[in-house]
């Protein structure tokens, strides 16, 4: 007798428990729900945040406009801190807040390992931001990309300095001498990988390459290497700390190659501009995500996109990942509107329908999914800070202004 | 089931109901079952995540109590083993090799690396080797960022979902589970049986008092390594599973500073170098975390790296011991070992006429030769061509004034110090004389010795205490145990045997240090000041005991200040003054000598020795 | 040579502010015997105090050494009082964590209040370049040198000259024996947590307009900090000093020969053979606080 109540007692206290670890599970109401999952705290928050301030606002705009077949879109966030993280969240997401789709994330390495549960799961799952190859690079059947990847990047940096810089400087690009430096990180490595490959494709002359913790304190000695050298063009690939550490220390160390282009990261923010000096970061390229500063006919409604961002926010985009993450999250929402149901395999099936040409959405870019589920029309564009403003110069069609060579 | 059943019946009728549910083994039980039925029960996918984690950081901080509690090398670069577990796994599932055989692989490699970086740094403490393995981790991160032929560097290494049990990726959750159930069982398993076994008395002794455990003849250097090979593999095993579970592995997820620190923290929470404690941690800490993020959402940005934090602050002021004090305090154990009849009748005073005494047999044979000990510190010239011999038998009193060098001798006749030259020649089991050069070949050759400043096993109880001795002659944990039990009551420690030696008073400890020399049955036993402090009712049977001992065969060496004990005891006295032999002979005659008395004695032994 | 010159200069400057944020950090391993895991964080709130009040008040940056010393002397007594003292009798392990544990809070408490922006505080002309032959400093980094000398001798007159400072290093040698001759050992503890804070108060200052400060600012610098203390002799501020040097070249060297990628290695692998092979450091000569010069 006592035994058996014993082991009731046992039996029913586990119960209580599992039913209030699971009560964290809000019910579910007719909404769509729709996760969001972004690095929102530790070291990646800041940009993290920015990406899904783009969301936000397109979810805001496909509600004013009647929703996803008929209902109101919301938006569950999640929290992926680390990779083990991002794996629990979105575990979370897709098993008790029953999300239709997961939506992010930013960083490659969350994306990564998060998308694999989307996968096994089936769950649909949007990149809108991570550019490292990898992430659509496992023939994951659920997992799209909208942003560019890390080859985009590249392919764009070097070809602007092949096509554009170098005819404006009057050299031959072949005779200029290229360094490489990036930061550590998959995002710093993979895309000067590729800028070592299409480098090569084009014959360039690749003198140095140098990687070092996005954390460092001190870059003198790279500095002094690239003059060491005699480094024309720098081609750096970092966050925002390195960036500015980089460019301070050049200039105070009068090192002035002809052209300096950053890949995205710290290069496309103002606070960058702002510690480094807006005379020191002048001239300086970056190749990035759509900015702002672009030509409005090519990115028809990146205005509309500030205007309603500062509305929403307070202050203006801090970069232009909210832009990028905004353009995707627009797109699929979009096309969903227009789906028969929203089961996994409608969705997925939907994707294939989105036909966007370059040049129709707020970034620029066009949408239509190829190999991989990759976004085939996702593009870079090439900036330069010029009178502190970074404006598109590259490609031509969507450039605002010409660029600048220092004499 | 049936286990559940047993453990509850086997309590039944020692208490309340409410004190049944809560006995140790059946809260461990409970706990351990749940972490299975819950997620099963509940069959969401995000619970399943949770209980893997917790399983997954149970492991990972009882792989790391290993070396970290038991042996007391707080090591922050943990992640290293688990990297090299990832890694090896993920590497070699890509070949086309199963995570199941890539697990010992990948055990071996950590184990391997385990020993190389340990060897070096276990003469680092606290801090110290907390620091170098910080090191040693970032070492590792820059290694895996630039062998990017092997690791892949930054961008990392993936593997395809191919599901299965051969390649460990499912898409349901409860293989998963099981799987890290497993691993954690296993590794619970392991630890406990360590810290019951032999290897978890030494690594216990080894941190608590390194000299001392020396002395008892454990090699403390391998006994460390070994935990900390074990603790390494375990570590990897379970690395290998989570990089299968994650799909994907980076060095800066992989070797990890935070990652390391999480590991540590849930062992310092359920208690440090308990066998369970970490796991209590785990469960304790998993849920809150997930729960905060739950409540105070994720928008707000540090918070629940703040909770964290003060968690740990709180933990650290309020119950450094962690939760397992918490059970220890209020939660009966189902061993009920109590005082037994015998130990109950035993009283404080060494019951001299129960223990059967021995005809004193005639002084024997010499058992020690020491040649021309010679001896400098610095400028110093602490021991001065000592020379004496002991023979078989015989109890050889050394007397001297203070800072005279005589626990210089002692050290360098028992391995702690090595002369600068001179000999010292101890004659082994089989008749031959032979040179040991550390403590533990001291105590191997039958040299066992005492400390004049007590060095207990602070933390361990009088009868753990007294084992550490007793496994240098026997290698099983009963058989130590009995005869540690046998010592104590010889001794008059039996009352105190579960006591910690930390709560015992001056002339406990000073026993306690005999016991534990006798429980390694030394031939040679050298007694450095044990009667010093004790009050003179204690004295007096002190000085029984001694002659008990010297009955039994064994040959003494006794620093002694105490000249009652000296003049009764010591068949030989030698003086040392200022590192040389002052004199030496029968008690009387020494005592009489003029240098002596000049030197040392004074008045007040003079007329001492005339009583 | 211009090149070999330029190394040496960056060497230097970068080891006179690596031997700034280290000094405190000695001084309280010295006296307190008390690892300080979190000191890089103070040096972080230090750097955000710094950024505040310059912005607010519109002032010079090394103007707000006013605020920033004394505010950080009073944090560092509170964490020595009511943290570290309590927990003098416990194991190594559990003082490890208590200031582990107070590293943790204090980033994420950023985290909460700031946010991950960074904060450039003004550089108010301390970036100007000077030029020293072949090689560039800035006016910034050579007033870090000096005072990096300044806050050295000055510790040691401190700690030799005054009757504080005597009862400081008698409590180094032999807590009890100073216990004895009525010296209030807590207290002393605590007016040596509350120096070593207030040195990296100033390093913090001075740093300020050349680095951007953000939560994880003080994990950048803290793990070189724990590499020049222990090279340098647990506890000896002179050592702390040159070993601050040598760190210093090794980094400028080791990153224009090795690569930046690999001078950590560099780094740390001299660091584990000396904590290997010297334990009580290069300068430390087995001394330990005999000598606090």
């Amino acid at each position: 007798m006592l035994k058996k109540n014993n082991f009731k007692t046992v039996t029913l206290g586990s119960l209580v428990l599992a039913t209030a670890i699971g009560g964290l599970a809000t019910q579910a109401v007719a909404d769509v729900k729709i996760g969001a999952l972004y690095p929102l705290s530790g070291g990646l928050a800041l940009l993290g945040e920015e990406s899904y301030r783009g969301l936000e606002l397109a979810v805001d705009q496909i509600n004013e406009n009647g929703g996803v077949q008929g209902e109101t879109v919301v938006l569950e966030t999640g929290d992926a801190v680390d990779n083990n993280q991002a794996i629990g969240e979105a575990r979370r997401l897709i098993s008790q807040e029953e999300v239709k789709a997961i939506f992010g994330t930013f960083s490659s390495a969350r994306a990564i390992a998060a998308s694999q549960v989307a996968q096994l799961s089936q769950v649909p799952y949007f990149e809108l931001g991570a550019v490292a190859d990898d992430v659509t690079e496992r023939d994951l059947s659920y997992v799209f990309r909208t942003n560019p990847a890390a080859s985009n990047f590249a392919e764009t940096i070097i070809n602007m300095l092949v096509e554009s810089i170098a005819p404006e400087l009057g050299i031959a690009p072949s005779e200029l001498r290229i360094g490489i430096i990036h930061e550590d990180s998959n995002y710093g490595s993979s895309v000067a990988k590729h800028q070592r490959t299409f480098a090569e494709q084009e014959g360039l002359n690749i003198v140095m390459e140098e990687h070092y913790p996005a954390s460092t304190v001190d870059m003198s000695s790279i500095v002094l290497s690239l003059q060491d050298n005699e480094v024309d063009i720098v081609l750096q690939t970092s966050y925002q700390d390195d960036s500015v550490l980089f460019l301070r220390q050049a200039n105070e160390r009068g090192y002035q190659p002809k052209a300096i282009i950053g890949a995205g990261g710290g290069y496309s923010m103002t606070p960058t501009a702002n510690a480094v000096g807006h005379e020191v970061i002048d001239g300086v390229y970056d190749v990035d995500f759509t900015q702002f500063a672009i030509n409005p006919d090519f990115a028809p409604g990146v205005e509309e996109f500030v205007d309603a961002y500062v509305e929403r926010f307070g202050e203006s985009p801090r970069s232009g990942h909210s832009l990028m993450n905004y353009v995707g999250g627009h797109a699929i929402l979009s096309e969903l509107d227009q789906a028969s149901d929203l089961s996994a395999t409608t969705i997925r099936d939907a994707m294939t329908g989105i036909d966007i040409p370059v040049g129709t959405t707020a970034a620029g870019i066009g949408i239509k999914f190829g190999e991989n589920n990759q976004n085939e029309r996702a593009i870079m564009m090439g900036m330069q800070w010029q009178d502190g403003e970074l404006v598109t110069v590259y490609p031509e069609e969507a450039s605002v202004a010409d660029i600048r060579t220092h004499q | 089931m049936n286990n559940k059943t047993a453990s509850l019946t086997s309590v039944r009728g020692t208490g309340s109901v409410i004190q049944q549910l809560l006995n140790k083994k059946v809260l461990l039980f409970v706990t351990l079952a749940s972490l299975i039925v819950i997620p099963i029960m509940v069959g969401d996918d995000y619970i399943y995540h949770i209980f893997i984690t917790i399983c997954l950081f149970a492991g990972l901080s009882t792989a790391w109590n290993i070396v970290g509690g038991y042996a007391g090398q707080l090591s922050l670069g943990h992640a290293i083993y688990y990297g090299i577990g990832a890694y090896t796994g993920m590497l070699m599932l890509n070949a086309g090799v199963s995570p199941w055989i890539s697990m010992f692989v990948g055990a071996v490699l950590a184990a391997g690396v385990a020993v190389a970086i340990s060897y070096p740094c276990f003469k680092l403490h606290g801090p110290f080797y907390a620091l170098a393995s910080i090191a040693f981790l970032e070492v590792f991160h820059v290694i895996s960022l630039n062998w990017v032929g092997l690791t892949g560097g930054a961008n990392g290494v993936m593997v395809p979902l191919e599901l299965g049990w051969s390649t460990m990726v499912f898409s349901e959750r409860l293989p998963s589970l099981v799987i890290v159930f497993g691993l954690m069982s296993l590794v619970l398993a392991v630890s406990w049986a360590i810290r019951r076994s032999k290897l978890g008395f030494q690594l216990v002794a080894t941190r608590e008092r390194e000299s001392a455990a020396r002395g008892a003849a454990i090699r403390t250097v391998h006994v460390r390594l070994y935990a900390a090979a074990i603790s390494a593999g375990l570590t990897a095993m379970l690395g290998t599973f989570h990089g299968s579970y994650l799909t994907y592995i980076e060095p800066e997820s992989a070797f990890n500073l935070t990652f390391s620190i999480q590991i540590v923290l849930f062992a310092l929470v359920g208690g440090l170098g308990t066998v369970f404690g970490p796991l209590y941690g785990t469960i304790l800490l998993v849920p809150i975390t997930e729960l905060a993020r739950g409540w105070l959402g994720s928008s707000a940005i540090g918070l629940h790296g703040f909770v964290y934090g003060v968690v740990l602050i709180l933990v650290v002021l309020f119950m450094p011991d962690g939760i397992m004090s918490i059970f220890q305090r209020y939660l009966p154990t189902s061993k009920g070992r109590h005082v037994d009849a015998r130990d109950e009748k035993s009283t404080h005073h060494v019951p001299l006429n129960d223990v059967k005494k021995s005809e004193r047999a005639p002084v024997g044979e010499v058992v020690l030769k020491v040649q021309h000990l010679d001896k400098h510190f610095g400028g110093l010239h602490v021991t001065n061509d000592v020379s004496f011999n002991l023979h078989k038998g015989e109890v050889l009193g050394i007397i001297g004034p203070n800072g005279a060098g005589k626990t210089t001798v002692f050290n360098m006749i028992s391995g702690f110090l090595s002369a600068d030259s001179g000999s010292v020649e101890v004659l082994d089991e089989n008749g031959h004389f032979i040179s040991p050069k550390t403590p533990g070949a001291f105590a191997r050759s039958g040299v066992g010795r005492t400390f004049q400043i007590v060095q207990p096993f602070a933390a361990m109880t009088v009868e753990e205490n007294i084992m550490v001795g007793a496994f240098y002659r026997f290698r099983s944990v009963e058989e130590s145990r009995k005869v540690a039990r046998e010592i104590a009551y010889e001794l008059g420690l039996s009352r105190f045997l579960d006591e910690e030696a930390r709560n015992l008073p001056i002339g406990g400890l000073k026993r306690l240090e005999v016991a534990r020399v006798m429980a390694m049955r030394p031939r040679i036993l050298l007694l450095d000041e044990v009667m010093a402090g004790i009050n003179p009712a204690d004295l007096r049977e002190a000085i029984e005991l001694i002659k008990i001992i010297r009955d039994s065969g064994i040959s003494i060496i006794a620093i002694e200040h105490v000249m009652q004990a000296v003049m009764e005891l010591s068949d030989r006295v030698i003086v040392i003054s200022s590192g040389e032999i002052l004199a030496q002979g029968e008690p009387e005659e020494v005592v009489k000598n003029e240098a002596v008395i000049e030197a040392y004695l004074g008045k007040e032994v003079t007329d001492a020795s005339t009583e | 040579m211009d090149l070999l010159f330029s190394l040496v200069i960056n060497g230097l400057m970068l080891g006179s502010l690596y031997a700034m944020v280290s000094v405190g950090l000695t001084l309280i391993f010295g006296i307190t015997k008390v690892i300080n895991f979190a000191h890089g964080e103070f040096m972080m709130i230090g750097m955000m105090l710094t950024y505040i009040i310059t912005t607010y008040l519109g002032i010079h940056p090394y103007l707000t050494l006013v605020f920033v010393v004394p505010l950080l002397f009073l944090l560092g007594i509170v964490v020595q009082k009511y943290l570290i003292e309590p927990l003098k009798d416990s194991d190594e392990h559990i003082q490890i964590f208590a200031t582990v544990g107070l590293s943790i809070a204090m980033i994420n408490l950023v985290l909460m209040l700031a946010g991950s922006n960074n904060f450039n505080t003004p550089s108010s002309g301390l970036r100007e370049t000077l030029g020293l032959g072949a090689a560039t400093v800035l006016t910034g980094q050579v007033v870090i040198m000096l005072c990096s000398i300044f806050m050295v001798g000055g510790l040691h007159l401190f700690l030799t000259k005054t009757q504080m400072g005597r009862a400081i290093r008698a409590t180094a040698q032999n807590r009890n024996a100073a216990q004895l001759m009525g010296i209030n050992v807590s207290r002393i503890n605590m007016v040596t947590f509350g120096i070593g804070i207030a040195c990296v108060g100033i390093a913090a200052v001075l740093l300020s307009p050349l680095y951007p400060v953000n939560a994880q600012t003080g994990q950048s610098f803290v793990l070189i900090a724990f590499v020049i203390v222990v090279m340098g002799g647990l506890g000896s501020i002179a050592g702390a000093f040159y070993a601050a040097l040598i760190i210093g070249l090794v980094d400028a060297f080791a990153g224009f020969y090795l690569g930046s990628s690999l001078k950590d290695v560099a780094v740390f692998g001299i660091f584990l053979l000396v904590l290997i092979f010297r334990p009580s450091g290069l300068f430390g000569n087995a001394r330990k606080l005999a000598h606090v010069s």
